[in-house]
């Protein structure tokens, strides 16, 4: 019989352990903190994706060229511009501040997309 | 590089500099087949006025959009993806853009001026004139691919 109390608060307290592990501090939770810190568009044939973006002050956005020609991220007033992206060349920038940030392609002006930052 | 913000005109996604410079391109490709028409009416002072000027003319959008867009967006990517349409279709167009408009300067200078010494003059007018007016072609042609390979999200495999 004691043994079999034994091993039932062995495997409750195993359960709460992996439970604790997984809520606070697990590979889950830390997927979701990362997902609220970083947010990526995807560049591909010939427009961003999601073209439009809510984000919290501070979110880092990167963009992704899955194009297979390059492409630019440009601010119309100059807050941020990427180099030329080849395919899978990578493109950040940490909004901290509120507002509407247009952007655009300036190989290909048609391209446009914009990041709200609330 | 063909940047801008000003979206072009041709229904692409190419900006209002890279329409405008395929437009110019095609016009003079155009005006150069007519300069051979005019020699072949044997009317030589017209044709050579055509010819230099589309050849001089095109010096411009070689220097603020061709070269630039190419050492901007080609050059420093070169080394490691030549194998890619996108680098290797305007390295195409680029060599033989530099030939053909060297040629026809070199050409300019034999034939509308005494400034080349004898020794550096051709004397077969016709075979020289018609390989850079060919050459000048295959640039068209090149170009055209290079703006398709560019510009458009058509035609893509």
């Amino acid at each position: 019989m004691k043994s079999y109390i034994g091993t039932a608060v062995f495997c409750v307290g195993l359960f709460g352990a992996v439970a604790s592990a997984i809520i606070h501090g697990g590979p889950i939770a830390r997927a979701a903190e990362q997902k609220s810190a970083a947010q990526s568009v995807s560049i591909d044939n010939f427009s961003f994706t999601p073209k439009e973006i809510t984000v919290a002050a501070g979110t880092t956005i990167t963009w992704v060229n899955r194009d297979d020609v390059p492409h630019t991220v440009v601010s119309p007033d100059k807050k941020f511009r990427s180099k030329a992206l080849d395919t899978d060349d990578q493109f950040s920038f940490t909004f901290t501040d509120a507002g509407t940030y247009s952007y655009f392609c300036s190989v290909h002006p048609t391209m446009t997309g914009k990041i709200i930052v609330k | 590089m063909i940047e801008g913000t000003v979206k072009g005109f041709l229904g692409t996604p190419a900006s209002f500099g890279a329409d405008l410079n395929l437009t110019v391109q095609l016009i003079m490709g155009l005006a150069l087949i007519g300069g051979a028409f005019l020699a072949r009416a044997k009317r030589y002072a017209a044709h050579g006025v055509c010819m230099t000027t589309v050849l001089v003319l095109n010096l411009v959008p070689i220097a603020i959009v061709m070269l630039p867009s190419f050492a901007q967006l080609v050059v420093p990517e070169l080394a490691g993806h030549l194998h890619k349409r996108f680098y290797l279709v305007a390295s195409v167009h680029g060599a033989l853009g530099a030939g053909a408009e060297l040629l026809g300067l070199y050409i300019l200078l034999v034939a509308g001026t005494n400034i080349l010494p004898e020794a550096w003059r051709f004397k077969r007018w016709k075979l020289w004139m018609r390989v850079e007016l060919a050459l000048w072609m295959a640039v068209l042609l090149s170009g055209i691919g290079t703006y398709i390979v560019w510009y458009t999200p058509l035609l893509r495999p």
